[in-house]
């Protein structure tokens, strides 16, 4: 078996010309004038729903209220007191399956493109995926304008710092003929509720 | 006269409605992108950016790649090398023997492909899913992909349907794609579910940090990785950058470019193995990447991020499909590959260009796609897969442009070959008839209009 420095010594054997890493702070990313107005316009285009929460509302009676017939409700956070299932405490991962709705946080949403930060922050991640629906809890507050701002601050977490993803809208393909359709492998459904301060 | 491509893609022509389809299907893949491009004022620097970026990178990638490694390593991966195809099958065979694995449910991974791994794995008794819709169809059909992010679009919603009737035990006749994308969602789910292990290929590996990135729209690379207990990432040598603030500049060109979407809905960033599983495996895989390097006319189709634009804006890979090309990856960017890959295999590639050139305008790294497959043209001879008819048509051609006595005898007495009856010269015998019907020449020959005008 070959191995590391067999590769690179071949590689540098025949690398000619050396190029200089580019400048990258000139780049002229797009701005907003109010990126929340466009988190929502884009989370609404990519075929998710965004939904403003009002100061005081209860968010676990208006999830309720979204998916009247959810059964099993999946969630590790404090404020979701209508959980059946805890992604922290499960035996296993698959146990997961099942799971009406999953509910989960998201660090910070992106306004050109919906998508949003969602570090890991529970033992079993499959509940970001596994779940027929999302709902994503993000305050918003917290939206940047593009991708390039978005990759200054992305943060792992401390305990679970092995996983992160940006998520923007539903699960989608269009495999079959070039027919769009939600809900391929995950959740077939993604609603961002966005929280006051 | 005509070359593997051209005749392959005959076969492909006969059903014309279905290469109509095709055709304005990735036509209007294009239109989109072009929105997607048109809406951001930074693109084209953005275009500049990455091809510096990628230019940097791949002349550094013995800095990068070390980087990319020690870091994995450290956030607890295990890192391995594999030189060529079989030393990959091997190194994968190896982890999942290791453990046990029964069942491999996997994201979609062109460099899979490229060594050639479910086959191997199947030999030595690994049940392989894959698990991108695409991909499983195809799976399923035994086909090889036809596009390299639509692998299934030559088939249509009734062959879907017909295959999942037989395979998944789908309704009779129902061959609406929503439904058929649901019954492939319970399959896949239980498969998920069942498996041992779950691999993924890379768009990118971050140096700095040792994340592998993976782009999706179906989720189908979490859910992989979500409930097995061991994840493998296969990644080509070319895929690794230097940090975050590059990956702002690819993630968002690769999906505007490639679907005409913002964003895949998932760009998962994989650092290590989750709490519950076992220790992430990562197989950086060279098979001919360092030695591509070294070829000075043909080392930037390693740029390539694989986002499939320019084979939806190629009037060729359009109009013929992608299984008339004989590499597996198809169009402009699998006519290089493809060379770079054997020449002598791979030659009746580089006639299915017309040197439009609409690829390397759309690149979002600036691969000079159609220049390079000119090039390819040039050394057709030296690698004696030159068509000798042409050969011989180049040197009669250069023999009577080279004469002035000879061209103008030509052209003054072309004229006379307007007598043949049309069924004689517009026949098989005549290659030029092919397709279009052969030209009538002018009694005068435009020297001498020309002249007569003076």
């Amino acid at each position: 078996m070959s191995n590391k420095e067999d590769i690179l010594k071949k590689y540098r054997a025949n690398v000619r010309e050396k190029f200089d890493m580019p400048d990258l702070s000139d780049i002229k990313a797009i701005t907003y004038p109010t990126p929340l107005l466009q988190f929502i316009k884009m989370t609404e285009m990519v075929g998710g729903q965004a939904i403003e929460v009002h100061p005081g509302r209860d968010i676990n009676v208006l999830i309720k209220e979204l998916f009247p017939d959810a059964k099993e409700i999946a969630s590790n956070l404090p404020e979701i007191t209508i959980a059946t299932r805890n992604p922290d405490t499960v035996g296993r991962a698959r146990d997961l399956n099942g799971t009406d709705i999953g509910i989960i946080r998201g660090a910070f949403g992106v306004a050109e493109n919906a998508c949003i930060w969602v570090p890991q922050t529970m033992k079993e991640k499959a509940v970001c995926f596994i779940s027929e629906n999302l709902v994503i809890l993000l305050p918003k507050s917290q939206i940047v304008n593009n991708m390039h701002e978005a990759y200054k601050r992305i943060e792992f977490d401390k305990e679970y710092n092995g996983y992160g993803t940006f998520i923007s809208g539903p699960s989608k393909t269009a495999d079959i003929a070039q027919v769009l359709v939600m809900g391929a492998q995950a959740a077939r459904s993604a609603t961002v509720l966005l929280m006051p301060e | 006269m005509g070359t593997a491509h051209s005749n392959a893609a005959k076969e492909f022509l006969k059903n014309r409605t279905y290469a109509k389809w095709h055709d304005a299907t990735f036509w209007a893949v294009r239109t989109k992108r072009d929105n997607m491009a048109y809406g951001l004022e930074e693109w084209e620097q953005l275009r500049e950016k990455a091809s510096a970026i990628k230019r940097h990178t791949i002349t550094h990638l013995d800095e990068y790649l070390d980087q990319f490694a020690t870091k994995a390593e450290e956030n607890g991966c295990i890192v391995h090398w594999a030189k060529d195809a079989n030393e990959f099958n091997e190194i994968v065979y190896g982890i999942l023997k290791n453990h046990n694995v029964k069942k491999l449910v996997k994201s979609k991974s062109m460099l899979t492909e490229e060594c050639g791994m479910n086959p191997y794995l199947e030999q030595h008794g690994i049940e392989v899913v894959e698990t991108d819709l695409g991909e499983r169809i195809i799976q399923l059909k035994g086909q090889a992909p036809s596009h390299i992010v639509m692998p299934a679009i030559h088939l249509n919603h009734d062959d879907v349907g017909e295959l999942f009737e037989e395979k998944l035990g789908s309704e009779k006749g129902n061959h609406d794609p929503t439904y058929l994308t649901y019954v492939a969602r319970l399959s896949l789910r239980n498969e998920f579910l069942t498996a041992d292990a779950g691999m993924t290929g890379a768009n990118f590996g971050i140096a700095e940090t040792g994340d592998i990135v993976v782009c999706t729209n179906e989720g189908n690379a979490d859910m992989s990785t979500s409930c097995p207990k061991l994840h493998i990432a296969a990644i080509g040598l070319e895929k690794v950058i230097p940090n975050y603030d590059c990956l702002a500049v690819f993630q968002r060109m690769l999906c505007r470019a490639g679907t005409g979407q913002p964003t895949t809905t998932f760009t998962s960033h994989f650092r290590k193995a989750r709490p519950t599983a076992n220790p992430m495996h990562i197989v950086l895989v060279d098979n001919g990447r360092s030695e591509w390097i070294g070829n000075p006319e043909h080392w930037e189709a390693l740029k390539c991020i694989r986002c499939g634009s320019c084979m939806n804006t190629c009037p060729v890979y359009r109009r013929s499909g992608g299984y008339s090309y004989s590499y597996f990856i198809p169009g402009p960017i699998g006519i290089n590959l493809g060379m770079l890959r054997d020449p002598q295999k791979h030659s009746g590639n580089v006639s299915a260009c017309t040197l439009c050139n609409s690829c390397q305008t759309v690149c979002p790294s600036k691969v000079n796609l159609g220049d390079q497959i000119y090039m390819w043209r040039q050394q057709l001879d030296e690698f004696g897969t030159a068509n000798p008819q042409k050969k011989l048509m180049c040197k009669s051609m250069s023999m009577v442009y080279g004469s002035e006595g000879m061209y103008n005898l030509g052209t003054a007495l072309a004229h006379w070959a307007n007598i043949i009856p049309s069924p004689l010269i517009n026949c098989g015998l005549n290659p030029w008839a092919e397709g279009h019907k052969m030209m009538e020449f002018p009694k005068k020959p435009f020297h001498k209009l020309w002249k007569d005008i003076k």
